[in-house]
């Protein structure tokens, strides 16, 4: 539907022949209605775009296009907890919507808060049913943090803590998913000073093989690369220490950045909308996190259109790693804030050169001391105090 | 009064101190440029590479440093008396003595130190502090050169968290240094001025000069 609107948009700025292109290219969107059944070629397009993303040989792409269209789809229970729901629309909200729709295809959503049509009871209901049905069989998805003070009180389902929730459910699961930067590490909510004690789902899962797809919002590649790795392998890919997909997280954004070549001639936006920002230089000095990030951003982009945060000038915030929001901030910085317990020291090289300065005054004054005692003891006892000193 | 010459630092010690003076320098220098690149160029089509040069700078100094700090690992086990452990750390009660009578000295509040021909244990002290902080600036530094190495990445990651914590750590770290330099070079001209031992030279020549007992 996004799409209608930006054809109307080019046909009022272009004219009437690209309008038609536009239509032409949307045409799996059947007369402008959003479509959920996807069409073969929509599918296989998916297929190969995710096959791309793993990294995995195209001889592989028909036992992926196998796996994902067996008539056993994998039951999956999607469970939300402190979270804003962004990666969910990131995920089925992507303008070209293969990859949403590949995902509705080749999973049978049976518990999803956003987009299940039952409620209340009912809901409640099916959760259960795939819990005993499919015990050990099914996917369980972790979309945000689970709060762990007060008795995790903070964030409660059908009058059960969010930590009871997935104490029931994760045990039972043949793998736990935590999509997002919430549920893989705590994300925002675990931001200092942390009050609701949110962790992510690897502080509490232990028996459960727990992958995390970090991002806010994750690129739904890197989800769907996921799930369709451990349909075809039937297990989950290999991973970093964080528990991220090496297929996926493996780089740093830094080191396959479109503006590397920038850093290395030292050509640098110094601020935004000068010379540099208008000519595409490197964001480093503006505070890009790229050089500490790892995640596929430059390679998979984003929203079908080839884009990613610094391709349209704005820097790498480093949603991807661990406790981003303490240590990423302040995002148009290098460096974070250096926390003490009297407060916050935004300038750690101010406070250097202050401690420096500092230091050398106190060599200075100890000089002088050592000159005014020898000195006076030069004064006391004559010429022959060397043999004092 | 007369004076004899004693063999203090071995040529290895010499060579790991001159090579943590150059490294240190360097790794300021060019750390600092990477942190925050001072030149800026608008110039396309010339391929100078500032800061890739600068880098590979910081990397070549940074395994300088790394070599340099393992020769001070070995000689702290195998060196010689004078660089030993056991010449340095407070436990004994000779040590802990010198200690005491090297602050007093330092602090103007007593006219004499005890002679030792090696460091004295305060500056013993510092150096094992140094090798410290240069332990966790190697580390930081790998962690920061090699991301994808599945070795650093366990190591860095299990004691900085992330990579962009690791960089700080590494930069604020690198202010240490900067203290130390400050400090140490002024101690030795202060105690230069005082003894007469020949401190400086001793750490090109290896010798220091001791008084005759008479």
């Amino acid at each position: 539907m996004g799409l209608v609107a930006v054809t109307s948009v080019f046909s009022d700025a272009y004219g009437e022949e690209c309008f038609t292109r536009e239509v032409v290219m949307a045409d799996s969107d059947k007369g402008n209605i959003l479509d959920l059944n996807l069409d073969r070629r929509g599918f296989i397009k998916g297929c190969t775009a995710v096959a791309t993303a793993l990294g995995v040989s195209d001889a592989l792409i028909p036992r992926m296009v196998e796996a994902a269209s067996s008539a056993q789809r994998p039951p999956v229970i999607w469970l939300h907890f402190q979270e804003c729901t962004g990666c969910t629309e990131s995920l089925l909200r992507s303008s070209h919507p293969d990859i949403g729709r590949l995902i509705l295809e080749i999973i049978s959503l049976d518990y999803h808060e956003t987009v299940m049509a039952g409620s209340g009871y009912q809901a409640e209901k099916s959760l259960h049913d795939t819990l005993e049905k499919y015990a050990g069989q099914f996917l369980c998805v972790v979309e945000g943090a689970i709060p762990t003070k007060d008795n995790g009180i903070y964030c409660q389902i059908a009058g059960r803590t969010a930590v009871d929730i997935l104490a029931e459910v994760a045990p039972k699961a043949a793998a736990v998913i935590a999509i997002g930067s919430c549920s893989s590490f705590g994300g925002i909510q675990a931001a200092a000073p942390n009050p609701t004690g949110a962790v992510g789902v690897r502080d509490l899962v232990s028996g459960t093989p727990v992958i995390n797809i970090p991002g806010c919002p994750p690129n739904p590649v890197s989800f769907m690369g996921t799930v369709l790795h451990y349909l075809t392998f039937k297990r989950l890919p290999p991973t970093d220490n964080l528990g991220r997909p090496l297929f996926a997280y493996g780089r740093r954004n830094h080191d396959q950045c479109e503006r590397r070549a920038h850093f290395d001639e030292g050509r640098f936006a110094e601020e935004f909308g000068d010379h540099g920002h208008l000519n595409g230089y490197c964001l480093y000095k503006v505070g890009c996190k790229g050089p500490g990030t790892f995640a596929n951003c430059p390679t998979a982009r984003f929203n079908d259109v080839g884009v990613w945060p610094v391709s349209v000038g704005h820097g790498c915030i480093g949603c991807t790693e661990p406790e981003f929001w303490d240590t990423m901030t302040p995002f148009y910085e290098r460096l974070p804030d250096v926390k003490l317990p009297g407060g916050l020291v935004s300038d750690v090289d101010g406070a250097g050169k202050t401690v420096l300065g500092l230091t050398a005054a106190a060599v200075g004054l100890h000089a002088a001391v050592g000159a005014v005692k020898r000195m006076a003891q030069c004064k006391c006892s004559g010429n022959d105090s060397e043999e004092e000193v | 009064m007369s004076y004899e010459t004693v063999r203090v630092w071995s040529w290895l010690l010499r060579v790991y101190h001159w090579a943590l003076v150059v490294s240190i320098t360097a790794l300021a220098i060019t750390g600092w440029y990477v942190n925050a690149p001072w030149t800026g160029t608008t110039l396309e089509g010339v391929a100078s590479m500032p800061v890739l040069a600068m880098r590979n700078v910081h990397f070549a100094a940074g395994y300088l440093f790394t070599g340099a700090l393992l020769i001070r690992i070995y000689l702290f086990l195998f060196g010689n008396r004078f660089e030993k452990l056991g010449d340095l750390l407070p436990v004994t009660g000779r040590n802990l003595r010198n200690l005491f009578s090297t602050a007093l000295y330092y602090l103007y509040l007593s006219p004499t130190k005890e002679e030792r021909m090696g460091h004295n244990v305060l500056a013993g002290m510092s150096y094992l502090l140094t090798m410290l902080v240069a332990v966790f600036q190697l580390i930081s530094g790998f962690f920061l050169l090699y991301p994808e190495s599945s070795f650093w990445q366990g190591l860095g990651g299990a004691i900085f968290s992330s990579q962009q914590q690791g960089r700080f750590v590494h930069h604020i770290l690198m202010w240490y240094f900067l203290f130390f330099a400050l400090i140490h070079v002024y101690l030795v001209i202060w105690n230069e001025i005082k003894a007469p031992e020949g401190l400086i030279s001793s750490i090109f020549s290896g010798r220091k000069f001791k008084e005759n007992e008479n």
